[in-house]
């Protein structure tokens, strides 16, 4: 009291003026307890106030003995009580009268029965206020009390010094006869004020303020709370004053709430050393701390933190440097070094903290111990409740070198946060705090916060109420237990030890120690597997690990999977964590059984050998021809079985028919056969018509078998047959390396012959387009020679035939297929050209001589044209060249479609004639004699025998009609290209070109220079030199 | 802990094996069926030591099986709670150790393990006193205490202890 201590200085003055004095200023002060009882009632500190008040009391008497004359320690008071007494009567009366106006008007007003209501208090100050504390303190006063007492049966007093009982409190409960609590608007930050001058009204306007209390809560901020009978007197009230709104509404505070609006201080959690509190702003925000030191009185709390503090900052500071301002970052925590600190140059002092008596290290200003930093902080900046610290966290907080205990000991603070009814009827706990600290026993009841036990130990009563707060689940080592929460939710295992509240167990699963707090866990027998799927993988996928192995996996655990390794001598499970599994291995294989029927994936089969032996089940798997079997009555390993494919039999022996439309896994399985079908299916299925190359679904089975050549990436230039495709990428056996690789199929293109049969199946399953082709082929002959002679056939004839020949030693099943088995006018049209193309159409067309050329030339062609994939709208992309195909014309001429298979029998198509000349070109690898008819040939029939003849015909297939004699008298014959050899020219020679661009004209040798030929041509007169190879001497 | 008990068992015989040899066929079966596999409540089946009683058959409708119920003497073995046992280490890592003791797998947490023996990693990983005079690796046989079970259908899975009086190690096969 501020104003007190001048009144001190003042003490000289005369009793009675003295008197006069301190009976205003006791007014004075009078009225403030006054008002701090009125709140007092409802905040805790009631007693303190009161006491504080007597304090002051005492003062004051002090102040009268000074004035008295002696101002000692342990002078008597006899002055005083005769002073006192002096007033006695007085004050009584006055006190009775008080107490009969506040029995009159405040009868039942609970919260406040001595409280001095503002307005009565002003009234009557005068009289009674310095009085009635007086009393308190003298031992006469008993006399009068009981006096008044025994008048009054409620003393107003006795309500301030006793603590009130819980029963008492409910009387006191607000009714609708009470003041009501009225909520007002102000301005922030001065609602104190507020109250404080409302307060001042009171006291100067007396009774005509009809409000009786004014509120200001420290955590309500913009609002007071006025206690009055009615609005109006709020209104009244707050009429004229600054920071009161109240234009606003003037809210009525509900009577069931009136006392929360007062109890809320009693609610706030009481925060204990060693309490585990988050931090709520600044640097901190979110970290974890420990309560050290506790000052309620201050509201402030002394926490203990991992530091996050930037040396080097600290230290360009400290030094007074320029420090880069970064808001944004914050330090990692991180305990202080304080040797770092002094490496640093920073200024490290040790005090002792008189408190304590601990030593801290002082940086800056702040408190560091053990590498910790001590903070003192706010109540409001840090958050209590509901703090579950992680273990990481709580790891840092070890101090190093300490073993925990201290610290893991704390963790039981953590269970005044923790959510209620976790405890259940039998549960096995022991009681962590209080006098029955250690005490074992079981839950008998649950009730709100106090648990019923049952203690183990004999001797006590049957069952215990203990606060929930004391209790700890407890768990005795082998306890089979399910963690209910937490990180490891949902697993199980055996409880290896107790350390407290922690419980460290053994996962059934992994078999691996996972510690959790014993809240977190319950008693079951249960052994989990819920859990199906962790990543990408699931229970029961194949899955490639680590070291190569491939396996089942049988269980999915928290944290790993168990997978049934894929070794059949003895099943081995092996414990695989995620990051040990390289991928899933999704590939449809199949496998033969003993006796070498295909397995497939959910085929039943029967384990004849080895382990396992007798079981049965479906295939789940397929993987380097080892099966998983699913046998259900197989209880290990999720009942799975690993067997070797050979030690299998297919249930149902060759029941795999149905199986004959999944060409995958037949070739898979016998690359043999991996050519044939796709030619043979082709028409039948008519599903490659959609035209695309590598449009949807089985159209990519076309590519399996074919033989390519990887363009780009690691394998670049590696050729190699596809055994797979998937999605975008293709499996690729290579040739050279023995190994399958995976490339992207945008790397691979077809080496042209063994692609053919393929390819060609999905140009002409696009019946739609081929009609097209005859419509438009017919002008094209003319053309074609010109342009495509000199690229073309050179480029194709020096692989192709060769290849087509060495390669394809299945295909001869196809054609027959192709061509008659199928009504489809498409694959009419089409086939002709196809036969030509696929080499199978070569086997049977032996008889004939040329065959092996004429057959060439379409597939060389339309390859040579279109690389393979490069031009994903395939089907579109040949056309062009495909009119140009000598071998694309026959198919034009309906009939000869039937051709191939009358050996030689071709007639030829008109322009046929032309263009056939061209089909030799083919044949070029064999040292290539581009025949035209009417050309001077050397025939050799047998090793030494030569024989001059004319070339009359050309065949489609590549050989061609010779009649003997120079002149071409003799006898025709039908000649393979390679026994035949044109006529080297001379100069002045007539002569016919055989290629290049004039092929076909005629024209006159005029020279010949080394390997090269200067021809004068017939028809345009021109002198052009061309390779000798090329010029054919006429016959 | 073994027991010599006697069990029931239903057999199920193919009729192919009906003639001279059915009861040896039975036997054979029944030790086939049943040595190795385990209960709940009787612990692992170690080996049939006698048939007591072959009863009626019974043929099943439909498949032709013909169903004796079989008594037969076995014995078994059960790990309790408590129980003292000698095992031989079968893996050791930096959680504890593994071992066996015929089928039944024992964990010992290195929690478990006295507090002096420290673990070594490295290639034959192992646990070992500071003064290097005791260590427990794989092939160790070692006595220990068993302190929790857990029974599956098929297997019976122990936590054990040797952080007790006269447990661990009991033969070294380092020396």
């Amino acid at each position: 009291m501020p104003r007190r201590d001048v009144d001190d200085d003042d003490d000289l003055e005369p009793e009675e003026d003295e008197q006069v004095y301190q009976d205003e200023e006791e007014d004075y002060d009078d009225y403030k307890s006054g008002r701090k009882r009125s709140r007092s009632q409802f905040i805790d500190d009631a007693a303190e106030e009161d006491e504080d008040e007597e304090e002051e009391e005492e003062d004051d008497d002090d102040d009268e003995d000074y004035g008295g004359g002696g101002r000692k320690a342990g002078a008597p008071k006899p002055k005083k009580r005769t002073s006192g007494s002096h007033f006695f009567d007085l004050e009584a009366q006055v006190d009775s009268d008080e107490d009969d106006e506040e029995d009159e008007g405040e009868d039942d007003f609970i919260v406040d029965n001595g409280a001095d209501l503002p307005d009565d208090e002003d009234a009557r100050r005068l009289h009674r206020r310095p009085l009635l504390p007086r009393e308190d303190d003298q031992e006469d006063v008993e006399a009068l009390e009981r006096s008044i007492q025994a008048r009054y049966a409620r003393s107003s007093h006795t309500e301030y010094d006793e603590e009130t009982t819980d029963v008492e409190q409910q009387a006191l409960l607000p009714s609708v006869r009470d003041p009501k609590l009225w909520m007002v608007k102000c301005a922030i930050g001065h609602e104190r004020e507020v109250a404080v001058c409302l307060m001042q009204k009171c006291i100067d306007r007396g009774p005509e303020l009809q409000i009786r209390s004014a509120i200001a809560l420290d955590h309500l901020k913009n609002y007071v709370y006025i206690e009055a009978d009615k609005e109006a007197h709020v209104r009244e009230a707050c009429k004229g004053m600054r920071n009161i709104f109240t234009g606003s509404k003037i809210l009525l505070v509900p009577i069931k709430e009136m006392t929360d609006v007062l109890a809320v201080e009693s609610k706030a959690i009481e925060l204990s050393r060693d309490t585990w509190v988050r931090m709520k702003i600044g640097t901190y925000k979110g970290d974890l701390a420990k309560v050290v030191d506790v000052d309620n009185v201050r509201q402030r709390v002394t926490v203990k933190l991992i530091p996050r503090i930037d040396l080097q900052a600290l230290a360009n500071k400290l030094e007074g440097r320029e420090v880069p301002k970064k808001k944004t970052f914050t330090p990692p925590p991180r305990f202080m070094n304080v040797d770092e600190a002094r490496e640093m140059h920073i200024r490290v002092e040790r005090r002792r903290d008189p408190m304590t008596g601990d030593y801290f290290e002082n940086i800056n200003g702040m408190m560091f111990k053990d590498g910790f930093l001590y903070k003192t902080v706010s109540m409001k900046s840090i958050s209590t409740q509901n703090i579950q610290p992680s273990f990481d966290e709580l790891e840092k907080f070890r101090q190093p070198g300490e073993n925990g205990d201290g610290d893991m000991a704390s963790l039981s603070t953590l269970f005044a946060n923790r959510k209620k009814g976790h405890f259940m009827k039998g549960d096995r706990v022991i009681v962590v705090k209080g006098d029955l600290k250690n005490l074992k026993g079981v839950v008998e009841k649950v009730e709100e916060d106090t648990v019923h036990i049952k203690p183990y130990d004999e001797g006590l009563p049957k069952t215990l109420a203990v606060s929930e707060k004391e209790l700890c689940k407890y768990f005795e080592p082998g306890n089979h237990v399910k963690v209910v929460s937490g990180a490891t939710e949902g697993a199980t295992g055996m409880v290896v030890t107790v350390e407290r509240h922690l419980v460290n167990i053994v996962s059934d699963t992994t078999k691996e120690v996972i510690q959790v707090f014993s809240d977190n866990v319950v008693e079951s027998s249960e052994v989990t597997s819920g859990k199906t799927r962790i990543g990408d993988y699931e229970l029961h996928d194949l899955v490639l690990l680590d070291n190569m192995s491939f396996g089942v996996i049988i269980r999915v655990e928290n944290e790993a999977f168990q997978v049934l390794k894929g070794v059949h001598e003895r099943p081995e499970v092996a414990l695989v964590r995620l990051r040990e599994i390289k991928y899933k291995i999704e590939r449809k294989n199949s496998a033969q059984d003993r006796s070498r029927n295909i397995i497939a994936v959910k085929d039943v089969v029967k384990v004849l050998d080895g382990p396992s032996k007798g079981k049965q089940g479906p295939v789940e798997h397929i993987f380097k021809g080892i099966l998983f079997i699913y046998d259900r009555h197989h209880l290990e390993h999720a009942g799975f079985i690993c067997a070797k494919s050979q030690a299998c039999m297919v249930v149902g022996g060759r029941a795999n028919g149905d199986r004959n439309g999944d060409p995958t896994s037949r070739f898979a399985l016998k690359p043999p056969n991996r050519v044939p079908p796709s030619p043979g299916r082709m028409p039948r299925g008519g599903h490659y018509n959609s035209g695309g190359r590598f449009g949807g679904g089985r159209g990519h089975n076309s590519l399996i078998g074919t033989s390519v050549r990887v363009r780009l990436g690691r394998y670049k230039g590696c050729k190699g047959i596809v055994k797979d495709v998937k999605g975008q990428t293709v499996r690729v056996e290579l040739e050279a390396q023995m190994k399958d690789v995976t490339v992207n199929r945008d790397e691979i293109v077809d080496t042209i012959t063994t692609a053919t049969p393929s390819r060609e199946q999905q140009r002409y399953g696009a019946g739609n387009e081929t009609p097209m082709h005859p419509s438009r082929t017919p002008m094209h002959p003319y053309m074609t020679p010109m342009r495509d002679s000199g690229a073309t056939p050179i480029h194709d004839g020096m692989r192709t035939p060769m290849r087509d020949r060495a390669w394809n030693p299945y295909t001869p099943m196809s054609p027959p297929r192709d061509n008659w088995e199928d009504g489809n006018p498409a694959s009419w049209g089409t086939s002709p050209q196809y036969q030509p193309g696929s080499p199978p159409s070569r086997t049977y067309e032996a008889p004939t001589p040329g065959s092996g050329w004429a057959n060439t030339p379409s597939g060389n062609y339309s390859e040579a044209g279109t690389p393979r994939d490069s031009s994903p709208a395939y089907a579109n992309a040949p056309s062009p060249y495909l009119p140009s195909t000598p071998g694309g014309q026959p198919p034009m001429t309906p009939s000869s479609a039937y051709l191939p298979g009358t050996p030689g029998g071709q007639p030829m198509t008109p322009g046929g004639g032309g263009l056939d000349m061209m089909s030799p070109v083919v044949g070029g690898d064999h040292e290539g004699p581009w025949f035209l008819p009417n050309i001077l040939v050397n025939l050799r029939r047998s090793a030494d025998e030569t024989s001059l003849g004319v070339v009359r015909e050309l065949l489609p297939d590549g050989s061609c009609r010779v009649a003997l004699g120079s002149s071409g008298n003799g006898e025709t014959v039908t000649v393979f290209p390679n026994e035949v050899e044109a006529v080297v020219p001379r100069k002045s020679d007539k002569i016919k070109i055989m290629g290049g661009a004039y092929r076909g004209s005629t024209g006159k040798l005029i020279g010949i220079d080394g390997t090269d030929g200067i021809v004068k041509l017939d028809d345009t007169l021109d002198v052009k030199i061309l390779d000798m190879v090329m010029l054919a001497k006429q016959a | 802990m073994f027991f010599h008990i006697v069990l029931e068992r239903n057999m199920q015989l193919h009729p192919r094996h009906f003639g001279r040899d059915l009861r040896p066929k039975l036997v054979s079966k029944l030790m086939k069926d049943v040595e190795g596999t385990c209960s709940g409540r009787h612990g692992f089946i170690v080996a049939i030591t006698g048939v007591e009683n072959v009863g009626n058959g019974l043929i099943r409708d439909g498949t032709g099986f013909v169903t004796f119920p079989v008594k037969y003497q076995c014995v078994v073995f059960r790990p309790f709670k408590g129980e003292i046992l000698e095992a031989v280490v079968t893996m050791v890592n930096k959680m504890g150790f593994f071992a066996e003791a015929g089928p039944v797998q024992i964990f010992v947490s290195n929690h478990l393990i006295p507090d002096d023996m420290e673990f070594q990693s490295g290639d034959m990983p192992n646990y070992t006193t500071s003064d290097g005079s005791v260590k427990i690796q794989k092939e160790s046989e070692v006595r220990l205490k068993i302190i929790g079970t857990r029974v599956d259908a098929t297997e019976i899975f122990c936590i054990g202890t040797i952080k007790d009086d006269f447990l661990g190690v009991i033969s070294d096969p380092t020396s």
